[in-house]
């Protein structure tokens, strides 16, 4: 565990004397520990692998793992004397001990640990402090087991499990999401057949799971499903409402098929109205703006294209590649040159590590 | 640890850094205070890794919204840099001009070891001699447009040192820190040739922002034109022997993760890569990071004991022989006023006339952008390429009736990147990021491939940088009601133009418009797509911020003395951009770097 890392992000998002819930952004946030504190989303912190754990000493292999530290916060009233996390990302019931962050010479109310876990993974973990076992209250994701126990959860980088979205609300995410990438143009598309045939097989199913979906998209819809899970988990309650108001819109207009379904023209039509902010059948009690929800998606949708692959979109760079592609030099390069800045293996920047 | 220091300093960036290793070197007890985290390039990272990376989200990363209550921008969406401070925690309130209070945060107010140049894109200009003594310049002349009542003739304001006096600190910052560039056709004398390590090969879109500098000097002097020079940046494109950093292969460095990205690879010119981390083997400095100072105590005329909170909240005290403040020019006067709250004797010291915090200044700022024949990698790039000082010679500001000049260069890192290139659509500055794009619902499908076939690597702009007319009434106070994560009271800015400050405003961003029109000739694939300046902008009010606690010769207009001491208190030094009597015509970090070698040379022999 190093100490300075650490203590960078505990200070800035976690220390404080003001009580109020100025980082609740949604109603269900009041109350919560995570709602005090700034971007408490960051905990516990996913970031780039580069050796520490016993395990993994093989440089060739860091970029398969993410670091993940875990931060445990002691109240000034409940001093703790061993803390401890569990999870499935190790054996589920054997305690990997936490231990207090140092400042020079002096303690801090912090304990922490940085492990090495896969990429692509979502595990649920819980703090073990002086034997009592419970969750992290600092991160606002938690799962529920089919036995109604509650943990915390957190995923890697690359993350391509539903998290947060259902199947069908993925579904017709993906749909309405087609009319705002530049992916599903004749252009598009014939770009993405070529990316992804391009990707050797065993590349294809161990990085790409959802493969059958980038036939037509860089993997937008992922993007989103991680950032409602985690960074923005404040927006999840709009796109639950919105998604299920527009699957009764869709269902309106046409009785015989399941909106994820029906032909394109629907979509294109829902995305004029909802511009104009005039939707019809749209139950503006449930939700006042539909161009609010639009341009929210829209955001989302071209951050998810564009964003580092590791966000869960622009799937190994797709969205990135689209763009060398169609902007060459005419001399037999591009006048958008990503890899160049990028750490390898994605990009090939000689120095940079990521 | 310890608690006794020869001198403690308040800020780790560009008015901090300089006196942290002057006073290091000489031997003395120097203990850095710093706010932010502290986040290592690679080489000095334990495990080879940055926290600072090239992700465009780790830039301007997820929503948040302001939730602070009774603000005109309650409920708004706002993405901030993770080594900016968060606007619910740490905001600056701006009263507007309609009087409606609003939460921001200046661009590059970072809270990092480093300050805001570990986020600056690193245009590291002068300021010229004229800029230095506005007043006298300024003294005989009639009434300029826009001032009918000679606002700038009693405004205006002398530093209390020259351009020759500043000078060899100039060259000593630009060798320390680590600056590219070139000296020719720059219009301010420099003693030492060499000043600056070769820039890059510019970015081939500049050419015609190149071109167009040629022509508009043509145009407002044929008998002797003043020529455009490439923009001295804070990039390192060689071996820096001062700070030990090492350049493999010199054209690699070119990467538009550089404006408001801190460098995972140490190559920009931050003052912890430059000024600060080779202090790290000496014993008698020490840093202090992730600790905010709460405020100072004073038994009279000294400083005696600097209160600070530690990584988890615990209060600590220090004390130095000299404590200086460069925590920005906001927060240092945020800071002052803070003490003088808590502490009878400090405000009786520091507050004898009046001005602490009056005088605020920001810059004068604006341009021009066009999209240019052709179409260009911009995403390898650095921040800038081309500058002129054109617009900053006397025989202009005649020309053109102005009080003060401007620096006008050419960016060349903006919206090279997808993400910047949308997000910034329309956005009138950083606290209205996505807000045209979102508006611009037409971004759909083929109409966003549109956009990008007409935009992407085809934007070219020029920026303006001009001195801002003082004004007693723009200030920085404390805010009655809205307090930090620390229930401290935050800073209340109050900043409105002057109508001359508009007039130079127009008249420059005119200049740019010019740049890019003459630049491109008559090809009719030029696309010019406007000119503006902040005068219209609503939001954000500032990008750079100084002033505050002006420096000058007489205490009873000045809160500080010529060597930056305030003027009530034998051991207090302020040496951020609070100390700027006028701002300049250029970016200021030079300017503030300069000057803290300066006011080291005088308080290190102190000690």
């Amino acid at each position: 565990m190093d100490a300075q890392y650490t203590l960078n992000y505990c200070t800035k998002y976690l220390a404080r004397y003001n009580p109020e819930a100025r980082h609740a952004f949604t109603p269900a946030d009041q109350g919560t520990v995570a709602g005090t504190i700034c971007e408490a989303w960051r905990f516990p912190m996913i970031d780039t692998y580069a050796g520490g754990s016993g395990d993994i000493t093989d440089p060739a292999l860091f970029s398969s793992y993410n670091q993940v530290t875990f931060v445990f916060r002691e109240l000034a009233t409940k001093p703790a004397t061993s803390v401890g996390v569990i999870g499935t990302f190790n054996n589920l019931y054997s305690v990997i001990p936490m231990s207090r962050v140092p400042f020079g010479d002096v303690p801090t109310a912090f304990w922490a640990i940085s492990v090495a876990v896969p990429k692509r993974q979502v595990h649920r973990y819980r703090y073990v402090v002086d034997g009592k076992v419970m969750n992290d209250e600092i991160n606002p994701q938690t799962t529920s087991l089919p036995t109604g126990q509650v943990w915390s959860r957190f995923f890697t980088e690359e993350c391509a499990e539903n998290l947060v979205l259902e199947d069908w609300e993925q579904a017709l995410l993906y749909r309405l999401v087609e009319q705002m990438a530049p992916f599903r143009t004749t252009d598009g598309q014939r770009f993405l057949d070529q990316f992804y045939t391009f990707l050797d097989n065993s590349n294809k199913i161990s990085n790409y799971e959802h493969a059958y979906r980038f036939d037509e998209s860089v993997g937008e819809v992922g993007y989103i499903d991680n950032l409602l899970a985690r960074e923005e988990h404040h927006r999840l309650v709009d796109y639950k409402i919105c998604l299920s108001i527009i699957r009764q819109v869709l269902r309106l207009r046409n009785p015989f098929e399941e909106p994820v379904a029906i032909s394109g023209e629907y979509y294109n039509a829902l995305y004029d109205e909802m511009a104009t902010d005039k939707v019809d059948g749209w139950d503006t009690s449930r939700y006042g703006s539909p161009l609010f929800f639009l341009n929210l998606l829209r955001r989302h949708a071209c951050a998810g294209s564009f964003s580092h692959p590791k966000y869960g979109g622009n799937s190994g760079g797709a969205g990135w590649a689209y763009l060398s592609e169609r902007f060459p030099d005419g001399r037999g390069g591009t006048l958008f040159d990503w890899g160049a800045a990028i750490e390898p293996p994605l990009g090939r920047n000689a120095h940079y590590l990521g | 640890m310890n608690t006794d220091f020869d001198i403690v300093i308040v800020g780790s960036g560009a008015g901090g850094a300089p006196i942290a290793r002057e006073a290091a070197r000489a031997g003395k007890r120097v203990l850095v205070l710093e706010k932010g985290p502290l986040i290592q390039p690679q080489d000095s990272s334990p495990n080879g890794r940055s926290s600072f990376k090239r992700d465009e989200l780790l830039s301007d990363g997820a929503e948040k919204i302001l939730t602070l209550p009774g603000l005109a921008n309650t409920g708004s969406s706002y993405y901030s840099s993770h080594v900016e401070p968060d606007l619910n925690d740490e905001p600056h309130i701006y009263q507007g001009a309609v009087g409606a209070d609003r939460a921001t945060i200046e661009g590059y107010t970072a809270q990092v070891v480093g300050g805001g140049t570990q986020l600056y894109g690193g245009v590291s200009l002068r300021f010229t001699p004229t800029d230095l003594r506005l007043k006298s310049f300024n003294e005989g002349r009639s009434s300029l447009p826009s001032d009918p009542n000679d606002d700038v003739k009693r405004n205006a304001r002398d530093w209390p040192i020259s351009y020759d006096e500043l000078e060899p600190y100039y060259c000593k910052a630009e060798k320390l820190v680590g600056l590219n560039g070139e000296q020719t056709n720059q219009q301010k004398p420099f003693s030492q040739t060499d000043t600056y390590q070769p820039p890059l090969l510019a970015n081939p879109i500049s050419q015609f922002a190149h071109t167009g500098m040629q022509a508009l000097a043509a145009q407002l002097n044929p008998a002797a034109p003043v020529q455009p020079y490439r923009t001295p940046l804070a990039v390192i494109t060689r071996d820096h022997e001062p700070s030990g950093r090492k350049v493999p292969d010199p054209e690699s460095l070119k990467t538009s993760y550089v404006n408001r990205y801190g460098d995972p690879l140490g190559y920009k010119s931050n003052t912890w890569v430059a000024l600060l981390r080779p202090l790290t083997t000496l014993e008698n400095f020490e840093i202090r990071c992730n600790c905010v100072v709460t405020h100072l105590q004073s038994d009279g005329t000294r400083v005696n004991r600097v209160f600070y909170l530690d990584p988890s909240g615990q209060e600590q005290s220090v004390t130095g022989k000299i404590v200086v403040v460069a925590c920005s020019a906001i927060e240092t006067v945020r800071l002052l006023q803070l003490s003088a709250a808590l502490d009878g004797r400090f405000d009786q010291q520091i507050n004898q006339n009046g001005l602490l915090g009056r005088y605020f200044l920001t810059h004068c700022f604006g341009g021009a952008s066009a999209l240019v024949p052709g179409r260009y990698d911009k995403s390898r790039s650095l921040d800038a390429d081309w500058a002129t000082d054109c617009c900053g010679v006397p025989s202009f500001l005649e020309s053109h009736q102005l009080w003060a000049g401007a620096a006008i260069y050419n960016n060349t890192s903006d919206q090279a990147l997808p993400l910047s290139l949308l997000r910034t659509h329309y956005a009138e500055d950083l606290d209205s990021l996505w807000n045209g794009f979102m508006a611009d619902t037409s971004l759909r499908g083929q109409g966003l491939i549109d956009f990008l076939q007409e935009q992407f690597g085809r934007g070219l702009s020029v920026s303006f940088m001009g001195n801002h007319l003082p004004q007693a009434t723009n200030r920085i106070q404390l805010h009655p009601r809205i307090t930090d994560k620390w229930g401290r009271p935050v800073a209340h800015i109050i900043k409105n133009w002057h109508p001359h400050d508009e007039y130079l405003m127009d008249t420059m961003a005119d200049q740019c418009g010019q740049v890019l029109r003459l630049g491109a000739g008559s090809d009719p694939s030029f696309k010019f797509l406007g000119q503006g300046s902040v005068k219209d902008s609503p939001l954000r009010i500032a990008n750079h911020i100084l002033g505050g606690a002006r420096f000058g010769d007489d205490p009873a207009d000045s809160v500080l003395d010529k060597n930056c001491r305030a003027w009530h208190f034998d051991n207090l030094y302020v040496t951020d951009g609070a100390f700027m009597p006028t701002s300049g015509g250029a970016n200021p970090t030079n300017t503030i770097e300069a000057n803290s070698f300066r006011v080291a040379d005088q308080i290190v022999p102190l000690l």
